[in-house]
């Protein structure tokens, strides 16, 4: 046993002493504000739209600025998510990055002073140029972090917004039309059921379930209204005739079993692949799908808005922010820039993603076409109408608990809506 | 049926086994797959035919190499120096019979009650001020003292019930302090601390919010971080995810294969006692 001990203890030490070395070595200091490097973060797929367009602005940024190095790193959304209030307020904050949307995430980071007020370059470059009034709304922020005025925080580069997905094969199997009126479309849901199909994919445990609510709120819903729930410029009142047709409708939608019952449990995910495997024929969400279901759908498909509705649920997609500590600030306004160029947001189209100032003649794809004269349709009818969970911290999941008893039953519509009031109350700013 | 009876503790465990590999069976599957059979079929079916993208998609990007490295320098120096942090810390009160034995105990077990979320703005603010932020050093010194708080009050228990003889034996034989933890009391609890450097090891691996916290650069990432780079905003990738799961997992189950026998000794020791 003694002599086993000796080269167990002496490998220990040389193991201990050679872990601190490289340990040790990995301090290095931030690259300091020379010009010559660009930090960039972002935390898309490399095999998305954007991770696509993104990867060729980095391209593009290079041949426009040779000698620059492009320190890309890629991040989980979480990780950003739950960090950035830290890493912006040190040293190591990257010189742009993609930041969520909202009031909760780039309105409390521009309301601590952590990002950089962008409005002189917005101007100077001609960003607001491109962007339409409702897509802008989630770029600036006030004082008090609020969206919808004050000065630039961020850049969208992309649009979203939700849509009605459905499967062409099963529509034509089973003899129903494709509707172009809420009625018929209601009558469309009725076809399927009578044939024995569930016809709404729905994940009542995550957003889905409660992004029909709040669609079907808006086709009673103006500018106002919205303005109202979402921006704080009126009094949100879940008892009024919007909310209240929502819930009810929902509500006799699983009853007369346009939604399953069970799917208050399911995930998005759950959702998104009982469409893809040609289970759901419908299946309303956003157009961060798009690109799946492009590649993994084995049927014909289209997608079309909300019937009946000018508004329907979308925004600007998530913002290029530039922090306050970034240490080459002209680099990131460059390469933001780059982004927005016609050749970038072409392919950003192209690859299933929604850009925001896209040439329509340069998008080949004829499914990207439609995707994108949609958005342009709604943006430009001032109809992105943005997310239910937005105005208040922590209403996703009031929201999804409401809806998920809405669909199991548990509670009376009534009941529901009086829920959302109180947690919308109790966490709306009072100015 | 007559295996049933004849072995009733040998089924129930094979049973107890099935449920304990059935998860992890279904990473691997699942691992294996195309994302569109899995959309298609779910994630029950079986894969037809060898799909490794994903598992090679995600290595390079997250360049897997490089955080597996990280885990392992954080990991394995969390473990030797949480051991010898709790050794010392133990020798001293459970052999040393120091004053307010039970106080610092008590201590120790607050300590490692205490939830990790609370550490998480101190240690943010003490490590910018010392310039360890976005250090792999910082995790080391900060897991050693996290897991050392668990290990010297296991440690602490171990030793009080050491043989006094043998160490009384040693003192006349004229070994000093020092003399006696390293001639006497390590060796003999070798196995004990063989096991605590094993679940410091594992644990540390585990660890996600702190690493998340304290790492920002992708260069000083850790496995279990790197994983949630593939939980995107709304949408995720089941079987890339399973793929990251399973080259996540897989250096720790061959690091516990390893030091399996080490594992089993330390718990028999305890058995005879």
């Amino acid at each position: 046993m003694s002599k086993v001990r000796r080269p167990l203890t002496l490998t220990a030490a040389a193991m201990v002493g050679a872990l601190l070395i490289t340990s040790c070595g990995s301090s290095d200091g931030g690259a300091q504000g020379d010009g010559k490097t660009l930090k960039l973060w972002h935390y898309e797929a490399p095999n998305s739209a954007m991770g696509v367009a993104w990867d060729q602005a980095i391209k593009e940024f290079k041949k426009t600025h040779p000698g620059v190095k492009v320190e890309f790193e890629a991040k989980g959304f979480e990780q950003i998510q739950k960090t950035a209030s830290m890493v912006l307020n040190s040293g190591n904050a990257p010189d742009v990055m993609e930041y969520n949307k909202g009031n909760a995430t780039a309105g409390l980071l521009a309301k601590q002073g952590l990002l950089t007020d962008l409005t002189p370059q917005v101007t100077k470059y001609g960003w607001d140029k491109l962007l339409s009034p409702s897509v802008t709304t989630t770029s600036r922020y006030d004082a008090r972090g609020v969206m919808g005025s004050g000065n630039w925080y961020g850049v969208p580069n992309f649009g979203e917004y939700t849509m009605v997905y459905y499967n062409k094969d099963l529509f034509a199997k089973n003899g129903v039309q494709v509707p172009s009126t809420f009625a018929e479309f209601e009558q469309a849901l009725a076809a399927f059921k009578a044939k024995g199909i569930t016809p709404l994919a729905n994940g009542g445990a995550e957003y889905p379930a409660h992004q029909y609510l709040y669609q079907l709120a808006l086709t009673k819903a103006d500018r106002g209204w919205v303005d109202a729930f979402e921006l704080y410029k009126g009094k949100a009142d879940f008892r009024d005739p919007a909310w209240t047709y929502a819930a009810n409708t929902l509500s006799d939608w699983v009853k007369k079993g346009y939604i399953a019952k069970t799917s208050s449990g399911a995930k998005a995910e759950d959702a998104g692949v009982s469409f893809i495997s040609g289970k759901s024929p419908i299946f309303f969400s956003g157009s961060w799908w798009y690109g799946r279901f492009r590649d993994e759908n084995k049927f014909k498909w289209g997608s079309f808005l909300f019937p009946g509705s000018k508004m329907t649920l979308g925004s600007g997609g998530n913002l290029w922010v530039v922090p306050k500590n970034a240490k080459n600030k002209q680099l990131a306004y460059d390469f933001i820039d780059i982004t927005m160029k016609k050749g970038i947001q072409n392919t950003l189209g192209n690859n299933g993603g929604v850009p925001v100032a896209a040439e329509p003649s340069a998008i080949t794809d004829p499914s990207s076409k439609e995707l994108i004269e949609n958005f342009n349709k709604v943006s430009s009818q001032d109809g992105l109408a943005f997310y239910p969970d937005w105005p208040v911290p922590g209403f996703y999941d009031v929201l999804v608990s409401a809806t998920q008893k809405l669909i199991t039953g548990s509670a009376s519509p009534e009941a529901v809506l009086d829920e959302l009031q109180k947690a919308y109350d109790a966490g709306a700013p009072t100015s | 049926m007559n295996a049933l009876k004849r072995f009733p503790v040998l089924t129930a465990m094979i049973l107890g086994a099935a449920f304990m590999v059935l998860p992890l069976l279904i990473v691997l599957v699942n691992a294996l797959k195309s994302p569109a059979e899995y959309s298609a079929n779910g994630p029950l079916s079986l894969p037809r035919g060898l799909y490794l993208n994903g598992l090679t998609d995600f290595w390079t990007r997250v360049d897997f190499g490089n955080t597996l490295l990280n885990s392992l320098v954080i990991s394995g120096s969390v473990a030797v120096f949480g051991v010898l942090l709790s050794l010392f810390n133990a020798y001293a009160i459970g052999i040393g019979r120091i004053r307010g034995k039970a106080y610092f105990l008590a201590f120790f077990v607050l300590a490692n009650v205490l939830p990790q979320e609370a550490l998480v703005y101190p240690l943010y603010y003490l490590s910018k001020q010392v310039g360890l932020y976005d250090t792999r050093l910082s995790l080391v010194i900060v897991f050693s003292v996290v897991q050392a708080a668990f290990g010297t009050y296991l440690l602490s228990s171990v030793l009080a019930a050491f043989p006094k003889e043998i160490i009384e034996a040693a003192r006349i034989d004229g070994a000093g302090t020092w003399q006696i933890l390293w001639r006497m009391v390590v060796p003999v609890s070798r196995p004990t601390l063989g096991v605590l450097l094993v679940f410091f090891f594992i644990w540390t691996w585990n660890e996600f919010l702190l690493p998340l916290v304290m790492l920002p650069s992708n260069d000083n990432q850790t496995v279990s971080v790197a994983l949630g780079v593939l939980q995107g905003q709304r949408l995720m990738d089941a079987t890339m995810t399973n793929a990251a799961g399973l080259l996540g997992a897989l250096p720790a189950l061959v690091f516990f294969l390893l030091f399996q026998r080490t594992l089993t000794r330390g718990i028999a020791v305890g058995a005879v006692k």
